[in-house]
C-alpha cells in the first residue's frame, strides 16, 4: 500500500514514497535525464528499489511533477502552433500590451509571440461584451486556413473570438470543424482552458496550451508505457500549479496547468505541515540552487497568483497566462548564487548562478567564483566531510579561496566576506517573504516559516527572528520536499468565470446559482458521483465601483448582500490599506475552489526507541555568528536520532541526509512527536 | 552633521529595500485606481526623495516623471517651510514650478523621525478630469492655463493625518467625475502613507544617520558611474534639429533644436534659442524639459539602473526662459508631452551616430492620444482616454520594435478591446500592425505602428485629439529611409467619407462612425539594399510587405519564398 512521488527537477529527480501500512518511507534523488525525464524517473525508482527496498508492485498511487511543460516553453520546443481568431484581431497575440517597462531601454522589443504571423488566420464572426452575435460565424473561410495549416505542418490550433467568456458558441463550432478537417492536429479552444476576459491575455493561454499539449500527451504516455514495464500500475496524478493533483488525463486536457508543477509540490507539502502543527497561515520559502521561492497559505489554503506571468522580469512584460497558480515569488537566490562586486563597490549575491556545473567553488569541480554555499561552508555550519549524507566531499580552502576574491576589495577578513554574502542573500530572501506577506496585508509574525532545500535550514532560523515568525519549521527530507509535498496534495480544480453585476440582493441569489452550476461542474470533472466527498470554497472577486482591478472576497450560500458586503471591504482593506463604505461595490467575476478529498501522506509519531539527546549528540563544530559573537562552538545533532518531544537550547546545529539546521543562539529546538524541527525565540513567551 | 559610514552590506540591503518600497506604492496605486488612465496606462509614478529633495528612488512607470520629483518636492519644500508637521500631506498640480500639467496631481508626504524630517515619498498621477473647458481637461486648443481645469499649487490636503474637508469639496466641486477624483487620491494618500511606515521601519532598525547616509553614498556612486560614462564619449558639440507639426491652434510647422556638448564628464543641453511659447497647449514648461532631458541621458548611462538624483548630476540644461520647451504662467501645457517628447528626441537624435548601441532611428514619438466622449448605455456621461502604441526606429543590428508606447511613456499597457467594449458604447473593429503604412526601409527595417477602429453606438459623441509626426516622419539613421505618418481618421457613411485630423479639439460623431486612430511605422538603419534575403523573404511569408514593395524598396528577386 505505497503512495510514491516523483518531482524532475532542472538537475535531480527526487523520489519519496510511504507505505500506509508499515510506516516505512523510501527516498532517492537521481540525476535528472533531459532527452526523456521518464528515464530518471525510473532511474530513481531502481534506486529506492535497491537502497530502502521499495516494490513497485505495492504501489497504489502515483504522483509526478515535471519541468516538461515549463520546459518546452522556456526553450520554445513545443508544436508548431496556428491561431484562428476574430477578423480584425489576428495581430492581437504580437502586439500584446505594448508595454516597455524597461524604460529607458530605446531597443526594447515586446516578447515574440508563440504564433508567427503567417500561422495567425481571421474567420468572419463577432459577439458582443454580452454574448449577443452581431456577426454570424462564417465557417466557409475555414477551407483555405486548413490547406495553410496542411501546408505548414501545423500539430496544434488555438481558437479564440472575442468576448466568449461569455458566448462561447462560435469557438465550439469553429473547434468542431477543425477538429473534423485535421484529425490529426490538436484543436484547443479558449474557453476551454479560460473563462475569463482580456483577449491578449487569453489569447496567450489557449496558444501556449496548444503549444504544449501534444508534447505533454506523448510523455505521459512513455512513462505510462514504463511505469507498466516495472510493474507499476495504479492511477496515475500529475501535480497541478494550483497545489492540487489530476490524472493524467485531465492534465492533458489542459497541460498549462503543470506549468510551476514542482513548485507547487512544495507549497502542498507546506500546507501539510501547517496541518500537523496547527497553523493555518504558513509561509513556505524553498531555497534550491539558483533560486529561491516563496509562498503563503492563509486560512491552510494555498494562494493563487491571479495575474500570472512566465518569464516576466522587472523589465520583461512576460507572457501572462490565465491558468490557476499558486501564488509564488521566485528570487535569485540560491545555493549556487554567486557574489560578485559590481561596477560601484557593492556586493552582489545571485542572480547568476553557478548551478551545479561547475557549482560552488567547494564542490571542486572547477568553479571558482564565491557562492551562498561557499559562504555557509566557510562560516562552519556544513560538514566539508559530511555533506549530502557523507556522499560528497567538500573543499573547504577553495570556498576560502573563493570567498577571498571579495573580502580582499571589501577590506573583510574571509569570515566576515562569507557572513556578508549570507546576509545579502538573506536580505533578498526578506524581501520576497515581505511581499507575499506584509505587501499583501498578512501578517508574519501570525505565521509558521516552512523551510525546506537543500540550503535552506542553513539559513531558517535568521530568517524567522528578522521575521519574527510565530515558529521556524524544518520539515522531513527538507532536500526533496516538492516531492514528500505531493503526497500531501488532493485532486483540485479550479472553475474561474468573469461576470459582471452591481452589488445587489439579486447579484447575492444569482452568485448563489451560478456557483451551483460550478459546483456541477466539479462534480463531473472529477467523476466520482454526486456523492463524492468535495471541500469547495468560492471566492468572488469585486470592486469598488470605477475600479478596474478587483479583491476576492470569500463567498458562502445564504450571504445577504451586507454579509458580502462586509468581507469584502475587509479584504479590500487588508489588501490595499483602505475602504470606501460608501462606494458601490461591483462583482467581477465567481472562483470556486474544489477539493476532492483524498489520503494524504500520514505523518506518524517517530518512535523513541534507540533516540535521545545524547545518542544524537556527534560532537562539536565551531560557527562564525558574525563580528559581534564570533565563533562559538555548536553541539552537531543527528535529526534521526533525536527523540520526539525533545528541547535543546541553541546554538546548535542539526545534521540529517540532505541538509544541516542552523539554530541560533537564544533560541530552542523543539522536536515534535512526528520529528518536525520547530525553532523559537527563547525570550518569546 | 557627523558623518557615519555604511558598510557595503547594509548599503545594499538599504537600496534593495527603497526599491522594494517604490514598488509597493505602485502596486497599490495600480489595482486600487479608479481612473483608466491610471489602472490601465499606468500614468502615475511614485519616488522617493532625500530631506533635501534629492531623489533616491522611483518606480518603474513612466519616463515623463523622470525629473519632475525633485523640482516639485524643492518647490513645496521652499514654499512650507518650517511649517511642515507629521501628520500632513501636500497637493500640487502647479505645471510651472517642476509639475507637467494641472491634471496631474502630486501628493507629497515628509517622513518624519525622531521629530526630523527623514525624506519625503511623492506619487504623482493623471486624473481623468480636472475641471476647465473640456471633458478630461485637456482642450487641445486651449490659449491659455486657465481653460485646463483647477490649479492647487502646493495646499495641504492633509493635516495631523486628517484631510481637509473644504479642500475636498472644492475638489468635488470643480471636477467632472468627483468620485473617480476622490477615489484616486485616496488611493495616493494610502501609498504615501505605506511609504513613511516603510522608512520608519528602515531607520528604526539601521539608525536614522545611517539612513541619510546611504541616501548620499547612492548619489554619489551613481553620479561617479554616470561621469565615468560621459567621459567616455568623444568631447565636442553635437547638433540635432526637428519639426513639431502644429500646436493645436494652427498646423504652422514649428522649428526646434539642440546642441549638445560633452565635455569631459559633463554634459550639456543648450536648447537656446527655440521658438517662443505657442499659442496652443503643446508647451512644456522647464520641469518637464529637464525630464525628456533626463530621460535620453539615462538612455546613454546606465538604462536598467535604478533612477535616481546622482545619475543627473553630470547635466546641464540650458534656455532662456519663455520658450516652447521652458513655457510660463499663462501659456497652457496641457499637452506638454507633445512638446517634450520633441525635446527627447533632439537630445537623442544628436547623440545616436555617437553610441549606436543604445540608440534607434525616430519612433512614431507621439502618444497619439484621443479622447472619446459621450453617454453610455444608461445615459451617464463618459470619456474614454487613450494612448496609441506605436512603431520604433530601426537599430544597428536589429529592426525596429512594432506597437510598443511611445518614449514618454513607459509602463503602459494598451486597452483591453474586451474591457473597452464592457464598459463604453464602444466596438472595436480592428486592431492590427500597420502594414498598409509601412516602416522605414533600411538594411534594419523600422517597427510597426497600429491600426485601431473605434465604431461609436451611441449618440451625441464627440473625439478630441493631438497628434504629433502626422508630417514630419520619424527619422532614419545611415542611409535608412523615413518612417510614416501618424493620423486619426473619421469614416462615415459606410466608407464613403473620409476626414483626417492631426490636432483638433472637437469633432462631432454620429452613431456608425468609425474613428481609426493609425499610428506610424519607425525609421530604418543602413541602406535597404544591405538588407539580407532571408529577412526580406520572411516579411513577405508574414505579410509584412508586398512582393512588389519587396523588388522594388529591397531589389529582391522573387524565387522561392516558402
Amino acid at each position: 500500500m505505497i503512495r510514491l512521488a516523483t518531482d524532475v527537477g532542472g538537475t535531480f529527480t527526487d523520489l519519496v514514497g510511504y507505505d500506509e501500512r508499515t510506516g516505512e518511507v523510501f527516498t532517492a534523488k537521481s540525476l535528472t535525464t533531459v532527452k526523456d525525464q521518464s528515464e530518471g524517473v525510473l532511474n530513481a525508482i531502481a534506486m529506492a528499489e535497491k537502497k530502502d527496498g521499495l516494490r513497485s508492485r505495492d504501489v497504489i498511487f502515483f504522483a509526478h511533477g515535471g519541468t516538461t511543460v515549463i520546459n518546452a516553453i522556456t526553450e520554445r520546443k513545443g508544436v508548431r502552433t496556428a491561431l484562428v481568431t476574430t477578423a480584425g484581431f489576428r495581430d492581437v497575440l504580437e502586439i500584446g500590451r505594448g508595454n516597455r517597462p524597461d524604460l529607458y531601454n530605446l531597443q526594447f522589443h515586446s516578447p515574440e509571440p508563440f504564433v508567427p504571423r503567417n500561422l495567425r488566420f481571421e474567420i468572419d464572426e463577432r459577439i458582443d461584451a454580452r454574448g449577443n452575435v452581431i456577426r454570424p460565424l462564417d465557417l466557409s473561410g475555414l477551407k483555405p486556413i486548413v490547406q495553410k495549416c496542411r501546408e505548414f505542418q501545423v500539430e496544434a490550433i488555438a481558437v479564440l473570438f472575442l468576448h466568449s467568456y461569455v458566448n462561447p458558441d462560435h469557438e465550439i463550432q469553429c473547434a468542431r470543424a477543425l477538429a473534423a478537417a485535421l484529425p490529426h492536429v490538436t484543436v484547443c479552444a479558449s474557453h476551454e482552458v479560460s473563462r475569463q476576459w482580456r483577449e491578449y491575455e487569453r489569447t496567450n493561454t489557449v496558444v501556449l496550451n496548444a503549444y504544449v499539449q501534444p508534447i505533454i500527451q506523448h510523455y505521459f504516455a512513455r512513462l505510462e508505457e514504463a511505469l507498466a514495464r516495472q510493474d507499476l500500475t495504479c492511477p496515475y496524478y500529475a501535480m497541478q500549479s494550483n497545489g492540487g493533483i489530476s490524472t493524467f488525463d485531465q492534465a492533458t486536457q489542459s497541460p498549462l496547468t503543470l506549468v510551476e508543477s514542482g513548485p507547487a509540490g512544495g507549497v502542498a507539502g507546506a500546507a501539510r505541515i501547517g496541518q500537523v502543527i496547527g497553523a493555518t497561515e504558513v509561509l513556505s520559502l524553498d531555497v534550491g540552487g539558483t533560486t529561491a521561492k516563496c509562498s503563503l497559505i492563509h486560512e491552510g489554503r494555498p494562494t493563487l497568483n491571479s495575474e500570472y506571468k512566465l518569464e516576466h522580469t522587472r523589465i520583461e512584460p512576460g507572457y501572462p497566462v490565465q491558468v490557476p497558480v499558486v501564488d509564488i515569488v521566485e528570487i535569485g537566490s540560491g545555493g549556487g548564487s554567486i557574489a560578485r562586486i559590481d561596477e560601484r563597490g557593492v556586493l552582489k549575491v545571485g542572480p547568476e548562478s553557478a548551478g551545479s556545473e561547475p557549482g560552488p567553488a567547494c564542490y571542486g569541480r572547477g568553479g571558482d567564483r564565491p557562492t551562498l554555499s561557499d559562504a555557509i561552508l566557510t562560516i562552519g555550519v556544513f560538514d566539508p566531510a559530511n555533506f549530502a549524507g557523507g556522499t560528497m566531499q567538500l573543499d573547504k580552502s577553495k570556498a576560502i579561496a573563493a570567498i577571498e576574491t571579495v573580502a580582499k576589495p571589501l577590506g573583510l577578513s574571509v569570515e566576515d566576506a562569507a557572513m556578508a554574502i549570507i546576509e545579502i542573500a538573506h536580505a533578498n530572501m526578506i524581501n520576497a517573504l515581505k511581499l507575499v506577506t506584509v505587501q499583501r496585508g498578512h501578517d508574519p509574525r501570525e505565521a509558521a516559516l516552512v523551510i525546506s532545500g537543500g540550503a535552506g535550514p542553513a539559513l531558517a532560523a535568521r530568517l524567522g527572528r528578522d521575521l519574527n515568525v510565530k515558529t521556524t519549521v524544518v520539515p522531513p527530507h527538507p532536500g526533496i520536499f516538492s516531492a514528500w509535498g505531493m503526497l500531501a496534495a488532493e485532486p483540485r480544480a479550479d472553475f474561474r468565470g468573469t461576470w459582471f453585476a452591481a452589488l445587489s440582493p439579486d447579484a447575492v441569489e444569482e452568485l448563489s446559482r451560478r456557483f451551483r452550476q460550478l459546483e456541477q461542474e466539479a462534480v463531473a470533472y472529477f467523476a466520482k458521483g454526486a456523492d463524492a466527498d468535495i471541500r469547495f470554497t468560492y471566492r468572488v472577486e469585486a470592486r469598488y465601483k470605477g475600479q478596474e482591478h478587483g479583491v476576492f472576497a470569500t463567498f458562502q450560500h445564504g450571504d445577504t448582500q451586507e454579509t458580502f458586503g462586509d468581507r469584502f471591504h475587509a479584504s479590500h482593506e487588508r489588501a490595499y490599506t483602505f475602504r470606501l463604505p460608501a462606494s458601490p461595490i461591483e462583482i467581477t467575476g465567481l472562483h470556486l475552489e474544489a477539493v476532492l478529498s483524498g489520503p494524504v501522506i500520514a505523518m506518524p509519531r517517530i518512535s523513541d526507541e534507540d533516540r535521545s539527546v545524547d545518542a544524537a549528540l556527534r560532537g562539536n563544530r565551531d560557527v562564525y555568528f558574525g563580528s559581534s559573537l564570533g565563533w562559538l562552538t555548536c553541539p552537531v545533532y543527528d535529526r534521526g536520532k533525536l527523540p520526539p518531544a525533545a528541547v535543546i537550547e541553541g546554538p546548535l546545529l542539526v545534521e540529517e541526509a540532505t541538509t544541516t539546521t542552523l539554530i541560533l543562539e537564544r533560541q530552542v529546538l523543539e522536536v515534535t512527536a512526528e520529528g518536525v524541527l520547530l525553532i523559537r525565540e527563547q525570550t518569546a513567551s | 552633521m557627523t558623518t557615519v559610514s555604511v558598510d557595503p552590506v547594509t548599503q545594499e540591503i538599504i537600496e534593495g529595500k527603497l526599491i522594494a518600497t517604490v514598488d509597493e506604492m505602485g502596486i497599490v496605486m495600480a489595482r486600487t485606481s479608479m481612473s483608466p488612465v491610471i489602472y490601465e496606462v499606468l500614468d502615475f509614478a511614485c519616488g522617493l526623495l532625500t530631506s533635501e529633495g534629492e531623489l533616491v528612488a522611483q518606480m518603474n512607470g513612466i519616463t515623463l516623471f523622470t525629473g519632475t520629483f525633485g523640482t516639485q518636492v524643492k518647490a513645496l519644500i521652499e514654499r512650507f517651510k518650517g511649517n511642515l508637521a507629521d501628520g500632513d500631506i501636500l497637493l500640487t498640480n502647479d505645471p510651472y514650478s517642476g509639475g507637467t500639467h494641472a491634471c496631474d496631481f502630486a501628493i507629497v508626504k515628509p517622513i518624519f523621525f525622531d521629530g526630523a524630517i527623514l525624506g519625503y515619498a511623492i506619487n504623482v498621477a493623471h486624473y481623468l478630469d480636472v475641471g476647465g473647458s473640456v471633458p478630461g481637461s485637456l482642450a487641445p486648443n486651449a490659449v491659455s492655463v486657465f481653460q485646463e481645469g483647477l490649479r492647487l499649487p502646493g495646499v495641504k490636503i492633509v493635516r495631523s493625518d486628517v484631510f481637509s474637508d473644504e479642500l475636498l469639496h472644492i475638489i468635488g466641486e470643480n471636477v467632472r467625475f468627483p468620485e473617480i477624483a476622490l477615489g484616486d487620491l485616496t488611493a495616493q494618500v494610502a501609498t504615501v502613507r505605506v511609504a513613511a511606515r516603510r522608512m520608519t521601519e528602515l531607520a528604526t532598525k539601521y539608525g536614522e544617520k545611517i539612513v541619510r547616509q546611504a541616501f548620499v553614498n547612492l548619489l554619489d556612486s551613481s553620479e561617479r558611474q554616470s561621469r565615468a560614462a560621459i567621459a567616455a564619449l568623444p568631447d565636442g558639440t553635437y547638433h540635432a534639429e526637428d519639426v513639431i507639426d502644429g500646436d493645436g491652434v494652427t498646423e504652422d510647422p514649428i522649428r526646434v533644436k539642440v546642441a549638445v556638448t560633452i565635455a569631459g564628464d559633463r554634459i550639456i543641453a543648450d536648447f537656446s534659442g527655440n521658438p517662443p511659447a505657442v499659442a496652443g497647449p503643446i508647451n512644456c514648461a522647464r520641469g518637464a524639459l529637464q525630464s525628456a532631458t533626463r530621460t535620453i541621458v539615462k538612455a546613454l548611462v546606465a538604462p536598467q539602473a535604478p533612477s535616481n538624483e546622482g545619475w543627473f548630476r553630470p547635466l546641464e540644461v540650458v534656455a532662456e526662459p519663455g520658450t516652447i520647451f521652458t513655457a510660463e504662467k499663462p501659456s497652457p501645457t496641457g499637452w506638454y508631452y507633445e512638446g517634450s517628447v520633441h525635446a527627447s528626441e533632439l537630445v537623442w537624435k544628436a547623440l545616436a551616430p555617437l553610441v549606436p548601441s543604445r540608440f534607434s532611428a525616430g519612433s512614431y514619438s507621439s502618444l497619439c492620444v484621443v479622447y472619446l466622449s459621450g453617454k453610455d448605455h444608461s445615459g451617464e456621461p463618459f470619456v474614454h482616454i487613450e494612448p496609441q502604441h506605436g512603431g520604433w526606429g530601426a537599430s544597428e543590428d536589429r529592426d525596429g520594435a512594432n506597437a510598443v508606447i511611445a518614449l514618454t511613456d513607459g509602463d503602459t499597457y494598451n486597452y483591453s478591446v474586451e474591457a473597452i467594449e464592457a464598459r463604453f458604447p464602444i466596438i472595436v473593429r480592428q486592431y492590427a500592425l500597420n502594414v498598409e503604412g509601412g516602416v522605414g526601409a533600411g538594411r534594419r527595417r523600422g517597427g510597426f505602428g497600429v491600426v485601431r477602429d473605434y465604431e461609436i453606438l451611441g449618440d451625441d459623441a464627440v473625439a478630441y485629439c493631438s497628434l504629433g509626426r502626422t508630417k514630419t516622419l520619424p527619422w532614419g539613421m545611415n542611409g535608412g529611409a523615413e518612417g510614416s505618418p501618424n493620423v486619426v481618421q473619421i469614416i462615415s457613411d459606410g466608407g464613403n467619407s473620409v476626414r483626417s485630423y492631426g490636432r483638433n479639439p472637437h469633432i462631432p460623431l454620429n452613431r456608425g462612425d468609425v474613428v481609426r486612430i493609425v499610428t506610424g511605422g519607425g525609421g530604418g538603419w543602413g541602406d535597404p539594399a544591405q538588407r539580407e534575403r532571408h529577412l526580406v523573404e520572411d516579411d513577405v511569408l508574414k505579410g509584412l510587405i508586398s512582393k512588389e514593395e519587396a523588388s522594388r524598396v529591397y531589389g529582391f528577386v522573387p524565387g522561392s519564398v516558402e
